[in-house]
């Protein structure tokens, strides 16, 4: 109910001494603390007892979407509010809106950062799965000052786990400019309205002159192997106009080749179930993004 | 806002409630908001096994932490506390009653059994010693399924008891073991020249009505006064009497409250509860405050779970769809079953009683068996006990329908009850009212005509939508013929009526509501008598200090029972006041002579004759000379209610559902209900309360489940597992009404509200069974989700 | 122990909290204003610990009370004005949207911010606008209506002013 002893609270106001208040600590000792909507959940049933929580609440160059001719990079500090009421987040890059203005409530989105989300990187979430669909770049800054840019597919590396090292810090997720013609898409289930996803879909996918696909993401979220590329999919889509019967070949094999599991939310059968209904409403989507309709 | 003009009009009035102002302003006083000077803080530690021996409990190390004040064990209780079956929390119902103390001991028997108390003077303090208790346990094996607990090679959860049958019963054919088997055979007999016979097996999950406060105890001792205890319950009066009983301290010294603001209840706080008694004992072992407030994971892990039976049903008709006989055997997983008052059973064996609903059957066969497993006892949820069995009923009613190529509609009207006053087959007595004019009421607002036009149409379009009905009779408070076997308790209403010298009226009662909106109905019901406003009556519930008897706000007895002894008392007081006022007028007249109205009271043989309220009142207590013979002074009465034989209300439900057969999701496009709630006080609340219990209802059939694994730990101890309804997830509800005033009541009221949910998901899962008619799916099953949809229909598809 | 700095309903607080303490402790065992509820564990799902933080709905729950040094928090306390209750807490009460109240606060500060954001919402709007607060007593029929109608009043109220 209450978290275990907090030793320390710090808020810095800058990366550089984010950074070293949490190197003086052991592995294990020291958190950095964004939004707090899964980072209290974990401290108040005690799966996390930090010493020290550092604050990025005060680090306003964490904070923010930019652009820069089409190339995207949102800040590691924005909130989903921000991001779901940022309506040139459309097209290419519309499974971000999609995922934010639907993750867990309004009073959560208030708070919950996409950086926060992607570095607890939890099964049952959708900003790393969103992240991973759309192939994002993720930069990571060290006490040292040196940094390094990460491919979502090099990130996310299995429940709970990512690449970043625990004395790193996201600084932010990026995009370069998208060609014309690209759309995403996300959509998730829940048992009810915009529960913790037991399935959840995201589609990107860029088409040629003549509307036919050239190049597909796909990747799921809700799977107990944590947030995955459906690579199956993926090139059952390649070529296709975004057809039905097309979308629905690519997401038979993406059901099919996956590893579900059978839990209270849903059986394994049924989960793949979802992924093709849901898919398929996704895959959809992205092709009407990405053709402009 | 209602303007009431006539005072007589009070009743009836969509009046905004008294509790409002304290509780949209933040002012209200739940438990977990009340502090006492030098109060200290209580944490369960709770076993982490399903079923094991306690081979020892090292709490050195939390006892040596700063803060900490004390630590309790199952052995400080067992020789210096009397065990807690206890006649006052025991039903008069032949069962088992295994002996057990507020804490474990030697033995744990399900996921979350309280083990150890820990006393420190902060809550987060509290939380760190708990954790710092460690139990060492031997794991024994666990029994988790009803049906194999009955078996004869189940291991034992109470191995005093040399069986894991708590309790049967069969509830036809009589009192003796030859009658019951004269009517077995005589059913038999239906069965075999019946032409239609539906036999089903039907599941109901384990699910219930936990409300959004979870429990909470604070108790102060004082060596002169004896025992103050707050509690989060339902019944003040009986916890009162139990923990005199228990803790041995003479009942005048033990005074039990309920909070005046409490958030919820549906049954879940009416049981007597093992953390009343240890805080009691420790708030006296220390001679300090103690306050407890429980988790929702705590509450998730003891409290609030219900349902869970197996029902084997049969249903014998006659061609013409004439429903015969229906015979049913019922399991239901009873848990540990030790919770004082209901044992988990109560429940079942009301749900069994109340198993024939709304139809008339020639012969019924009716018997249930509650098994003993290591999970959390059942305690009550609103719907008490007849949420499976309704659900059963009224999907076979169904199924016989279909068998029969009738409308399960028509099928139901035919059927109904025609006249009250009636007896059921199980000996559940139907008091008043009329079945079929509230069924043609909701026939005339569901259009069914219209609506399979309208499915036709949309079946052509590949669109499947589907229509379900279902009904419920429901218990209108209990009367003591019933709630003295049931739970060794009386069932009347009581209340005292005192007014001041001012015109003020000030009501007590016993009972303890979480939200019905007693002070409101209270006070309108008295300033409809009094000629007076709802704003000049104080109405105090809950204090055992200064509240008459009340068995506790359980059964829908306020509409039924308090209301009633509230207007009783004030039917006293008008008498006298008239007679003093007849006497001052120099008139003969009495009561009926006079109109209580606008703040007056008028003569209506001549309306000249006429005195403000407040005048009488104050000289009836303030100068109480010139009386008439063997009159005194004052103004106050305490009246008792009691209906000689119990009481009901009824309600039917209709449902109109789209399913998407591709991906079994379903959604509920209309829901309306018609309903004999008697004479309304105030629609607001009534009405509220239906939205409230169908709510509830369709929540717990579609999302809530409460989950046991192999090794018997429960796996739904937080709002993300244990899912409850929200907004966005239940549709608009609409109420209409075609009420008949209860003839035994002083105002035509009924009790209304506790049973509602139970016809919910009959009426959801006809609903959904209706639109997939074209592949003969039938539920059977509850939770009703969109994965076991997409399942069954893709079995029946291939 | 740290020593914070937080505004509540519009008073400055200079306090020692322990680092671990919960905002929603903060507000209703330090400063006494238990208008706002706690109903579930660790998960922060019930919503009826809502307060606004920088005048945005936000669960106290899953905040610490530290998080909150130098911001401005809003409690149910706090949403009467001068004149008494406002029309959302009104509406609350003519529209019979409230039984045992114990989620009441969270759903009035949720909603308030809601409205501030979404001035003329549809029904299917509030529903979603809702998510994170769990009634058990109502079944939000009324509720809805009740967010309809303060919505309907602080348009023509506003519209009023302008005129």
């Amino acid at each position: 109910m209450y978290p275990s002893v907090i030793e320390e609270y710090l808020r810095p106001g800058s990366v550089s001494e984010a950074l070293a208040a949490v190197a003086r600590y052991d592995e294990g000792e020291a958190m950095f603390l964004a939004g707090g909507q899964s980072a209290m959940q974990a401290m108040k049933s005690r799966m996390l007892r930090p010493q020290c929580v550092v604050d990025l609440q005060d680090i306003t160059e964490l904070r923010g979407i930019t652009r820069d001719g089409g190339a995207l990079r949102i800040g590691a500090m924005t909130r989903y509010v921000d991001i779901a009421g940022d309506a040139a987040l459309d097209g290419a890059f519309g499974a971000l809106r999609d995922a934010a203005s639907h993750v867990g409530d309004r009073q959560v989105r208030n708070r919950g950062t996409i950086g926060g989300s992607v570095c607890w990187n939890y099964v049952a979430s959708c900003m790393p799965a969103v992240v991973l669909g759309l192939g994002g770049t993720l930069e990571l800054a060290a006490a040292d000052g040196s940094t390094r840019r990460l491919e979502a597919d090099d990130f996310f590396l299995g429940p709970l786990e990512t690449a970043r090292r625990e004395d790193e810090i996201l600084l932010a997720v990026s995009w370069p400019a998208p060609p014309a013609r690209r759309g995403s898409a996300y959509k998730k289930w829940g048992l009810v309205r915009d529960a913790l996803p037991v399935v959840g879909v995201c589609v990107q996918v860029t088409l040629g002159g003549d509307g036919n696909c050239l190049q597909a993401r796909v990747a799921l979220s809700g799977l107990a192997g944590g947030c995955q590329r459906a690579q199956a999919g993926e090139d059952l889509l390649v070529g296709c106009s975004g057809d039905a019967s097309a979308i629905d070949r690519a997401l038979d094999a993406i059901a099919g080749s996956v590893e579900t599991h059978s839990d209270m939310s849903a059986d394994a059968d049924y989960r793949r179930q979802l992924i093709r209904s849901i898919g398929s409403e996704v895959a959809a989507t992205a092709f009407a993004r990405a053709r402009g309709d | 806002m209602s303007t009431v003009e006539n005072s007589a009009d009070w009743l009836g009035a969509r009046l905004a409630r008294k509790e409002d102002l304290r509780l949209i302003t933040g002012q209200g006083r739940y438990l977990a908001d009340m502090v006492l000077p030098g109060m200290l803080h209580a944490v369960f530690v709770r076993s982490e096994y399903a079923h094991a021996r306690i081979t020892g409990i090292d709490t050195s190390e939390a006892a040596a932490m700063p803060g900490v004040v004390a630590i309790f064990t199952g052995v400080d209780f067992k020789d210096t506390v009397k065990p807690m079956p206890q006649p006052v929390v025991k039903p008069n119902l032949p069962a088992r009653y295994p002996t057990f103390w507020p804490l474990a001991i030697e033995k744990v028997k399900f996921h979350g059994e309280p083990v150890a108390l820990v006393i420190a003077r902060d809550k987060y303090v509290a939380e760190d010693a708990a954790e710092c208790v460690y139990v060492d346990y031997e794991e024994l094996p666990v029994v988790r399924d009803p049906e194999q607990a009955l078996g004869p090679d189940s291991p034992l959860v109470h191995e005093e008891d040399g069986s894991n049958e708590i309790f049967a019963m069969t509830l036809t054919g009589g009192e003796t073991p030859e009658e019951q088997a004269a009517n077995a055979a005589a059913v038999e007999e239906i069965f075999q020249r019946a032409d239609v016979v539906v036999a089903e097996r039907f599941r109901c999950h384990r699910t219930g009505i936990t409300p959004m406060e979870p429990r909470g105890v604070l108790c102060d001792w004082n060596d002169s006064d004896g025992l103050t205890a707050w509690i989060t319950t339902q019944r003040p009066h009986i916890d009162r009497l139990a923990l005199s009983d228990l803790l041995e301290i003479p009942a005048e010294q033990v005074r039990v409250v309920a909070p005046r603001d409490q958030g919820g209840g549906f049954g879940v706080k009416a049981p007597f509860y093992r953390e009343n008694l240890a805080i009691a004992y420790a708030a006296r072992a220390l001679r300090r405050p103690v306050r407890w407030v429980e988790t929702r994971y705590e509450s998730l892990m003891n409290v609030g779970q219900e349902r869970d039976q197996i029902n084997d049903l049969e249903i014998a008709a006659s061609k013409d769809g004439k429903l015969l006989a229906v015979r049913n055997r019922g399991v239901a997983d009873n848990g540990v079953g030790t919770t004082g008052v209901y044992w988990g059973f109560v429940m079942p064996f009301l749900g069994a009683v109340e198993l024939p609903n709304a139809y008339t059957w020639e012969r019924g066969d009716v018997s249930l068996r509650c098994a003993t497993t290591n999970k959390a006892a059942l305690t009550p949820s609103r719907a008490f006990g007849h949420f499976p069995t309704r659900f059963a009923l009224e999907r076979a009613i169904d199924m016989v329908a279909h068998k029969l190529d009738m409308e399960p509609a028509e099928l139901r009207r035919k059927n109904l009850v025609p006249s009250l006053p009636y007896t059921s087959v199980t000996g559940e007595y139907y008091d008043s009212g009329d079945f079929v004019k509230v069924w043609d009421n909701l026939m005339a607002q569901a259009d069914l005509p219209a609506f399979r036009a309208e499915q036709a149409k949309a079946r052509e379009e590949g669109r499947y939508l589907g229509i379900g009905f279902a009904c419920g009779v429901e218990l209108s408070g209990v009367a003591s013929e019933l709630l003295v076997p049931m739970e060794n308790q009386p069932g009347y209403g009581a209340a005292t009526v005192r007014l001041d010298p001012r015109g003020k009226v000030y009501v007590f009662g016993g009972d303890a509501p979480g939200g019905q909106g007693h002070e409101t109905t209270t006070a309108q019901v008295v300033a409809s008598l009094f000629g007076i406003r709802p704003s000049d009556v104080v109405v105090t519930t809950g204090d055992t200090g200064t509240t008459p008897f009340g068995s506790g706000s359980i059964g829908a007895r306020a509409g039924s029972y308090f209301v009633s002894a509230v207007a009783k008392a004030c039917a006293e007081i008008k008498d006298k006041i008239t007679r003093i006022l007849a006497h001052d007028l120099q008139i003969e007249a009495s009561v009926q002579h006079f109109e209580f109205t606008n703040g007056e009271i008028v003569y209506l043989g001549d309306a000249a004759k006429r005195k403000p309220f407040t005048e009488v009142v104050e000289r009836i207590i303030m100068f109480p000379i010139n009386l008439p013979e063997d009159e005194v002074g004052g103004l106050e009465h305490t009246a008792f209610f009691e209906a000689a034989k119990p009481m009901i209300c009824f309600n039917a439900d209709c449902c109109i559902v789209e399913v998407d057969v591709e991906s079994g999701n379903f959604s509920i496009k209309r829901w309306v209900t018609s309903e004999d709630v008697g004479t309304v006080i105030n629609p607001n609340i009534v009405d509220g309360q239906m939205h409230g219990a169908i709510v509830q209802g369709l929540s717990n059939a579609m999302f809530e489940e409460f989950v046991y694994d192999e090794q018997g730990q429960q796996m739904s101890a937080d709002f993300e597992h244990y899912k409850l309804a929200t907004a966005a997830d239940v549709p608009d509800i609409e109420i209409t009404y075609a009420p008949t005033p209860c003839p035994h009541t002083p105002l035509g009221t009924r009790g209304i509200g506790e049973g509602r949910p139970s016809s919910v998901p009959g009426a959801l899962s006809n609903a959904v069974c209706d639109a997939l008619r074209p592949w003969g799916i039938e539920i059977t099953d509850l939770p009703l989700r969109p994965g076991s949809v997409w399942q069954k229909l893709r079995e029946t598809r291939g | 122990m740290k020593t914070i700095t937080v505004t509540v309903n519009g008073t400055s607080y200079e306090e020692s909290v322990p680092e671990r303490m919960l905002l929603v402790d903060f507000l209703r065992d330090r400063l006494a204003l238990t208008g706002t509820h706690v109903g579930c564990t660790y998960e922060g799902v019930c919503g009826a610990c809502t307060v606004h933080l920088d005048g945005e709905a936000v669960k106290s729950c899953l905040m610490l009370a530290v998080q909150a040094d130098g911001h401005a928090v809003t409690t149910v306390e706090g949403l009467a004005g001068e004149g008494g209750p406002g029309p959302l807490q009104r509406a609350f009460s003519n529209s019979h949207g409230l039984q045992c109240g114990f989620c009441t606060p969270g759903i009035l500060m949720n909603m308030s911010d809601f409205l501030a954001r979404h001035p003329d919402p549809s029904d299917e709007e509030i529903r979603s606008g809702l998510v994170g607060n769990l009634c058990r007593c109502t079944g939000y029929v009324h509720i809805v209506r009740a967010v309809r109608d303060a919505a309907r009043e602080m348009r023509e109220g506003a519209s009023e002013v302008q005129a």
